[in-house]
């Protein structure tokens, strides 16, 4: 095997990089390579940076995103494969079927990295393939292949054959059934378990008849600091591992949150009509590990292992493997549905995986459709004779098949809980959990009304990755409306900043790693001596307000009436558990989106002035903005930093 | 009684525990909660998701025994 | 001397084969290290780490003796006697005798997997 490995890359100007991007026409089946740029890769540093840049100015404003001229991007970012602290992730990218607008997520495992080892920063795929495909990556040989058997096959059996067929070190991801026939919340799968699973990149990639990637790097990616980068890593492994966060972690992973989110009032239950799940003990991290755990799983290069990796033997079902169930899954598909043994979750959770939907908007719609086949609203007609019951494990597997495949008022879900509310009727639309067409994560924002905040501001919907504020909803009062917009502000500079960079933001959260030490790892790789925090933040807030802008530019404006939760979150209060009496109302909404935007240098009205967009270097996008009806007359004095100075203190 | 309680994060600004060994011993009273001894050094429990004891999970009812050691964790904050 | 596997503790991150390609070869890529990780997925889902475990068969049979033992009795290569033949690699039952550019390359327990491994899969015994 050694003789056969090629040396480091020769010639490659940029250090910390793998230096070259694909552009991929599916059409033509044309692969062409190109240099990174090193201003782009300065600029927009990788990862999700990439991602917007691409597709703000490569995607006609009225293409449909399961169309030729929408993009599919891959890319993972500067800290990808380096050996720093952490650097696992891969970002998948394409205009969202589910939102309309810039559509990312972020997937761990070993597929970035590998991508970096075989020397790429950028893959763009490009119109729709005539029949399935897949891309053979190999270092410097890289083909459209043939993917005819794969296709139809669920995502682990097919990651499982192409590692079979290619060989054990290439790296997939993948998509299954529900990627092929574009459910809008479809996801990629890769390494048995995890998934870029947000924002239906997984349809996008189906659209196109791309079924897979895999990719093998036999190459190093060049190191500015080498020895100064291994010296700061392996201190930071050495001093974290004994931190007190570390040994819960690693024992349970995110699954352990589920009982304390029910402690706290703020976890989904039963599509959200509740934030509390009587049975919760059933489906937290204890019985989890205790049940069905064969082994820990990690992420490359991470020494946190917050995967599980469970088997589970369900009666008249198969034996499966899942990784999981994680908290997301554990409330959206837990309580969620109505699930209270941690066996039906993980099962649940691997129907998802093999069929490729996302399990928190899948979660999350087949709750709305649980609490609509409850009230009356679907009937056992339109389910095929089912039922979908809380807590069946059978109804859930057979709507998700009606889903997958579209079958009757699968189809409806399949396009989407806001598409299927409107056919649903009954004034549905107002218990949806969603907004701007996203799931929401597992949180209830009512007991937390920064979170509600977040999930309303978030440029690719009710997600929860760009700002997360459960504990400072805690620290400065559950009830509590005003100042925390800035803390939001502030989250979504800091969070979105590891997705860009390509690393995970838990060891910042949990084990005190600082930021600082991942802009020195950074400068370490790259050689940029003078790459600082703050540019790092500039570029955070250059990326919001240009997917803002793009989220304007494709479905019209004002900004502010698209960021409104469905009426459940401001009209009812919650009526059990320790959240019971928790209410938001509208005015309670619009103090916060009034502080919110004076935050961000934007108008009342919720569109960016053209003060912030300049002092961004966005000018043209301002003018854009200008001849669309869509800029915003500054509503307070622009905020001189935005995100950093609105540090809490916690923080 | 004495137990000793370990805590990082944001958690270390109320605790105070030995920079190092993130841990640090207390007083408590026989029967005590943990909640109640949480109260009484003045760490807010509401910043307390969770404890840990041998590695499992035990909550805010939780009554300590003399000389264990009880891991304290915030929420998370990697969300 | 040892590093003693745990093959249940293994998580798959691969750090200790991305420190030892660091160490030994100044590289980033995981495959240019000194052990191995065999990966059982999706079923039963395991990982198992491969290491030296200092049999001697690779010194064995070299022919030009170019794997002898240091001060501490552990085998290494040295290089300028090595003669790419590729006999070792050959011999090596557990599949971690390497050859980078030709020349072959072994584990000579600079233990820094084990000091990147923190859940006990690898641990240096003196």
């Amino acid at each position: 095997m050694g003789d056969a490995l090629a040396t480091q890359r020769e010639g490659t100007m940029l250090k910390g990089f793998g230096g070259s991007s694909l552009r991929v026409n599916l059409r033509t089946g044309q692969v062409q390579r190109r240099p990174l740029d090193p201003a782009f890769a300065r600029a927009w540093l990788g990862g999700r940076g990439y991602v917007c840049k691409v597709l703000y100015d490569e995607v006609p404003r009225d293409a449909d995103p399961l169309g030729p001229l929408n993009r599919l991007v891959v890319s993972p970012g500067v800290m990808s494969g380096n050996f720093g602290p952490t650097g696992s992730k891969c970002c998948f990218g394409a205009v969202s079927p589910l939102t309309g607008a810039h559509g990312d997520s972020t997937v761990g495992g070993h597929f970035g990295p590998e991508l970096k080892f075989a020397g790429y920063d950028l893959i763009v795929f490009e119109e729709i393939a005539q029949g399935p495909v897949y891309l053979f990556v190999d270092d410097d040989r890289v083909e459209l292949r043939d993917a005819s058997k794969y296709w139809g096959k669920g995502t682990i059996e097919a990651e499982e054959m192409l590692k079979h067929d290619l060989g054990e070190d290439f790296e997939i991801a993948a998509i299954g059934p529900a990627g092929e026939s574009m459910v809008t919340f479809a996801c990629i799968g890769h390494d048995f378990g995890r998934q870029a699973g947000r924002c239906g990149v997984g349809a996008v990639m189906g659209s196109k008849r791309l079924k897979a990637i895999a990719v093998r790097g036999t190459r190093s990616v060049p190191i500015h600091d080498l020895p100064g980068l291994k010296e700061l890593t392996m201190g930071v492994i050495k001093r974290t591992s004994t931190h007190p966060n570390m040994a819960p972690w690693q024992k349970f992973g995110t699954a352990m949150f589920v009982g304390w989110s029910n402690e706290h009032g703020v976890y989904p239950t039963h599509n959200f009509q509740t934030t509390y799940f009587e049975p919760y003990a059933g489906i937290d991290g204890q019985p989890l590990v205790d049940k069905l755990l064969v082994s820990n799983k990690a992420c490359s290069g991470c020494w946190m292992n917050c995967g599980k990796y469970a088997r589970v033997t369900l009666p008249e079902k198969p034996t499966i493997h899942v990784e999981g169930p994680e908290y997301e899954t554990g409330s959206l598909c837990g309580g969620n549905c109505g699930f209270d043994k941690i066996e039906e979750v993980a099962y649940v959770n691997w129907v998802c995986d093999q069929t490729g939907i996302d399990t928190m908007s899948g979660g999350g719609f087949v709750a709305f459709g649980m609490e609509c086949y409850e009230k009356g609203f679907i009937t056992r007609e339109q389910l095929e004779g089912h039922e979908l019951r809380w807590g069946s494990v059978d109804d859930f597997e057979h709507f998700v098949d009606m889903i997958v495949h579209r079958r009757g008022i699968g189809d409806w879900f399949a396009r989407g809980i806001v598409y299927a509310a409107g056919q649903i009727g009954h004034d549905s639309i107002r218990f949806t959990a969603q907004v701007k067409g996203q799931g929401m994560s597992g949180y209830d924002g009512r007991g937390a009304p920064a979170m509600l905040l977040s999930y309303m501001t978030a440029d690719i919907g009710a997600h929860h990755n760009r700002s997360w504020t459960i504990t400072m909803d805690e620290d400065l009062g559950k009830a509590v409306i005003k100042g925390k917009a800035k803390v939001v502000v502030y989250l979504q500079h800091i969070r979105p900043f590891f997705d860009v960079v390509s690393c995970c933001r838990l060891f910042w959260g949990e084990v005190d790693v600082t930021v600082e030490e991942h802009i020195e790892a950074i400068r370490l790789m790259t050689g940029w001596s003078d790459f600082t925090l703050e540019e790092a933040m500039r570029l955070s807030d250059r990326l919001w307000n240009l997917n803002r802008a793009h989220f304007l530019e494709r479905n019209g404006g004002p900004g502010r009436k698209h960021d409104y939760p469905p009426a459940r979150f401001y009209e009812e209060a919650v009526p059990s558990g320790p959240g019971k009496g928790a209410r938001l109302t509208m005015e309670d909404l619009d103090v916060m989106l009034d502080e919110y935007y004076a935050a961000r240098g934007w108008s009342r009205d919720g569109n960016p002035s053209r003060e912030i967009l300049e002092d961004l270097g966005l000018p043209e996008t301002a003018t854009r903005l200008e001849t669309l009806d869509l800029l915003g007359p500054l509503m307070a004095p622009l905020p001189e930093v935005r995100g950093e100075r609105y540090k809490p203190k916690a923080f | 009684m004495k137990i000793v309680l370990k805590a990082g994060g944001m958690l270390a600004d109320y605790l105070k525990p030995d920079p190092v060994t993130h841990a640090r011993e207390v007083e408590a009273g026989e029967g005590q909660t943990l909640r109640q001894i949480l109260e009484s050094i003045g760490v807010p429990p509401g910043h307390v998701a969770m404890a840990f004891v041998d590695s499992n999970i035990v909550h805010l009812l939780y009554v300590p025994k003399e000389g264990e050691v009880v891991t304290l964790r915030p929420p998370v904050q990697g969300g | 001397m040892k590093i003693q596997v745990t093959q249940s503790a293994c998580t798959g991150c691969r750090l200790c084969r991305q420190v030892c390609a660091i160490e030994k070869n100044g590289e980033t890529n995981p495959r240019r290290s000194r052990l191995k990780i065999v990966a059982h997925f999706p079923a039963p889902g395991t990982y198992q780490p491969v290491v030296c475990d200092q049999c001697g068969d690779c010194a064995e049979a070299c022919p030009s003796e170019a794997i002898v033992k240091d001060d501490r009795g552990v085998l290494y290569v040295d290089g300028e006697l090595c003669d790419e033949c590729g006999l070792c690699v050959d011999a090596c039952k557990p599949g971690v005798m390497m050859r980078w550019d030709g020349v072959a390359a072994k584990c000579d327990f600079c233990w820094k997997c084990t000091e990147v491994c923190n859940t006990g899969a690898l641990v240096r015994i003196d």
